[in-house]
């Protein structure tokens, strides 16, 4: 009996010495529904984007001819300038209001700041299917939206619902909604790192709360910034929950708020042409890929500049 | 003796296994269903019950699960596509049925079963679940066209609502409703509503026009001059006579919407007979008093009367034990297409039936406290007389998203010319692979 619980004692101590296997194990769970659930179906849609894969039957190989198809798709453009907007309008958005926020929210001059923390992080928490349904309440005609503006700038009541001229607009406020929180969240990160001797002896030399903020916080603040952006760039053009739900399954009046996820959504489940929704879907992954090198490169993270 | 023996012991064998047997076949079969529609549950739970009292020696349990529209949709295309986790059975939506039929079917021909049936159905109502000759589903209900009045905005006006059987009386009415209730400049009160995110506004006209989406050999017929005609009086409604807007929200589900119907600022609609039962599940019967249906308007005497819109056909999917398929079968025609279960349709389920020789029945005679006390069914049947047929095809999914998405909306928003929106969208279509 001795001797087993001598030898168990053995193994545990060889396991968590064996500076090789242990990170292994305890990588295992995330490493394993990582290739299974994400890499594994990604190799499958490049294999789909290659094959004749309409409907339920055996698939052949057609080379590019998906390719092909998605570029003759009047749908494509539109859908690939409809998320580029919609991407433009979050980064205009949601990069400078919650920087804006979080350097406020740090300062020590708003009264229960965590009360405010929490509250705007909420909606990140949220059900998108419940604020869709808030959501078209408080943009339809005589919504909230209408009746504040109209009442606080006294601006025509705008048909947000119905025209495809808002309909990137609502999207964008709903984006709005949701991340301004998270992305308070990581900008605040950053701020905590930032040293506050810097603060005190650019203090003692006499500069401005504006000067600190703008020479201190902001470059300080470079490597945050920079992951903010590419993952707003990485979910702007991954757009899709929300105009789902806006717009309940279809893509708002006139296609407004067609993006390509919904694009691809609707090429496999509507069409059942899992062949050019596969297509589609890599050309989404070139793009995104494609950004993200290039902001690589102009934070010069690769480089190593900094 | 021992003769006697073997005698006893196969006696008693045969027993054991004879009551084995009567035990395995009073087993209550289990069959899964999927629906989107609560409704439609419960109704197949209910036609359950009913099977049960006249077969107790093969009964039936029908186990449903309602999920969201498009997730069921989805879900299921998903789980015949990796060929596990369908139910038994499952409902799909018409505008999702053809997406199905792409590749080899995953459902099973019902045609056999239908058979004895086929004189009393409405057989175009089979067509929309039906490919290369098989009829894959079984729908719940005829979804005539209707036309759903608020009495009280038309009395208001000094309309009296069975005084509008053709569309020139309708446009006339409407001329007379449609104002500025409150006097701030803005019309507030219109005679109709259309969709410009579904369908329905349009194809209704389309149909009753002799248009539609295909012919009965499988053409599409999308840029025909009976479309062109049929979008051109949907336009002229909202942009000539000014007596329709699109609906709140863009549709006749949106939440909006209904609290315009319920506000009193849409006078009238036309919409599919499965309509009626949004008054008491989305309006809360607030309307109770002045709601009624009557038949379509007419474009011409002579004319078609209505058409059909929408639908839900049951399949079985091949995921069945095979066990199980000759009694689904079956049950879905018990559930569906016999006499009585048609008048419970009505009754029970509040759906027009599909089968015509149901249509005299007294047992549908009914008033409904929802529909200010009458008897909607006489007004169904009145509208009954010339319906036109729907026929739908592979790129029939494919249509109704580009109607909903830009098609109606460049009719009516951009006030595009009806045939360069029909133009448009058949470019679309073969661009996607279609032949016409």
């Amino acid at each position: 009996m001795l001797d087993i619980v001598k030898l168990s004692h053995r193994y545990i101590t060889w396991f968590l010495h064996h500076k090789k296997v242990v990170p292994l194990v305890f990588l295992a769970p995330f490493l394993i529904v990582f290739l299974v659930f994400k890499v594994y179906p990604v190799i499958l849609a490049i294999i789909m984007s290659f094959q004749n894969f309409q409907g339920i039957k055996s698939q052949d190989w057609v080379g590019f001819t998906n390719y092909e198809n998605v570029f003759e798709l009047v749908r494509f453009s539109q859908a690939l300038t409809n998320t580029t907007v919609y991407t433009i309008g979050t980064l205009l958005v949601l990069i400078p209001l919650p920087l804006v926020l979080a350097v406020l929210l740090d300062s020590g001059r708003v009264i229960a700041s965590t009360v405010f923390r929490v509250l705007i992080f909420l909606p990140a928490l949220t059900s998108l299917v419940v604020a869709g349904t808030v959501f078209r309440l408080i943009l339809a005609k005589d919504g909230f939206l209408n009746l504040f503006l109209e009442g606080a700038l006294g601006m025509d009541r705008l048909r947000w619902l119905e025209v495809s001229e808002l309909a990137l607009p609502s999207l964008i406020l709903i984006a709005t909604w949701r991340w301004t929180g998270m992305n308070i969240l990581y900008f605040n990160s950053g701020l905590v790192n930032i040293p506050s001797e810097l603060y005190e002896s650019a203090a003692i030399d006499g500069a401005s709360p504006w000067q600190m903020f703008l020479r201190i916080t902001l470059p300080m603040l470079r490597p945050t910034t920079f992951f903010v952006v590419v993952l707003s760039i990485i979910g702007g053009y991954q757009v899709f929950v929300e105009p789902f739900i806006l717009y309940a399954g279809g893509a708002g009046p006139g296609d407004g708020g067609l993006t390509l996820a919904l694009l691809i959504y609707r090429t496999a489940f509507t069409s059942f042409n899992f062949g050019t929704a596969a297509a589609m879907g890599v050309i989404l992954a070139l793009i995104i890929f494609i950004f993200s090198l290039i902001q690589f490169r102009f934070f010069g993270v690769l480089g190593g500049e900094d | 003796m021992s003769k006697l023996r073997l005698i006893t012991l196969a006696l008693v064998v045969a027993i054991v296994l004879g009551s084995f047997g009567m035990a395995l076949a009073q087993d209550t079969t289990e069959l899964s269903l999927w629906v989107f529609v609560d409704r439609h549950g419960l109704y197949m739970q209910n036609a359950a019950e009913r099977w049960n009292e006249a077969h107790p020696d093969r009964p039936i349990e029908i186990v449903y699960e309602q999920i969201d529209y498009t997730q069921m949709h989805d879900n299921l295309l998903a789980s015949l596509l990796v060929g596990m986790g369908a139910p038994d059975l499952a409902d799909v939506e018409i505008k999702k049925f053809a997406t199905f039929t792409k590749g080899d079917i995953q459902f099973l021909p019902l045609n056999e079963v239908i058979d004895p049936y086929r004189e009393e159905i409405i057989e175009s109502r089979l067509a929309p679940y039906t490919a290369n000759g098989n009829n894959y589903g079984i729908d719940y209900h005829l979804g005539a066209f209707v036309m759903y009045y608020n009495t009280g905005i038309l009395e208001e006006a000094g309309v009296d609502v069975d005084s509008i059987t053709t569309w020139d009386d309708y446009i006339a009415a409407g001329q007379q409703v449609t104002r500025d209730a409150d006097g701030d400049g803005e019309i507030d009160v219109y005679m109709a509503s259309i969709e410009v995110t579904d369908i329905f506004s349009a194809y209704a006209l389309m149909l009753m026009n002799g248009g539609g989406t295909y012919s009965a050999d499988g053409e599409i017929i999308l840029e025909s001059e009976a479309n062109i005609e049929a979008l051109q009086f949907l336009q002229d409604l909202v942009h000539v006579h000014g007596i329709a807007r699109p609906a709140s929200g863009g549709g006749h589900h949106s939440p909006d919407h209904f609290i315009d119907l319920v506000e009193g600022r849409i006078a009238s609609l036309w919409m599919p007979q499965w309509y009626m039962t949004r008054y008491p599940d989305n309006m809360a019967s607030a309307l109770a008093d002045v709601a009624v249906v009557r038949p379509m308007p007419v474009f011409e005497e002579g004319g078609y009367t209505t058409t059909m819109g929408g639908g839900t056909g049951t399949a079985i999917t091949n995921q069945i034990d095979p066990d199980k398929i000759a009694l689904a079968a079956e049950f879905l025609t018990f559930a569906k297409l016999t006499y009585d279960a048609n008048v419970l349709l009505w009754t029970d389920l509040g759906f027009d039936p599909m089968r015509l020789d149901v249509y005299d029945d007294e047992a549908l005679l009914i008033t409904m406290s929802d529909f200010s006390g009458e008897m909607p069914f006489i007004h169904i049947k009145a509208g009954l007389g010339n319906v036109a047929p729907e026929y739908t095809g592979p790129f029939y999914p494919e249509m109704a998203t580009i109607f909903q998405t830009t098609g109606l909306y460049d009719l009516i928003e951009n006030q595009m010319d009806p045939a360069e929106v029909l133009a448009n969208a058949a470019e679309e279509l073969r661009a996607m692979g279609a032949e016409f």
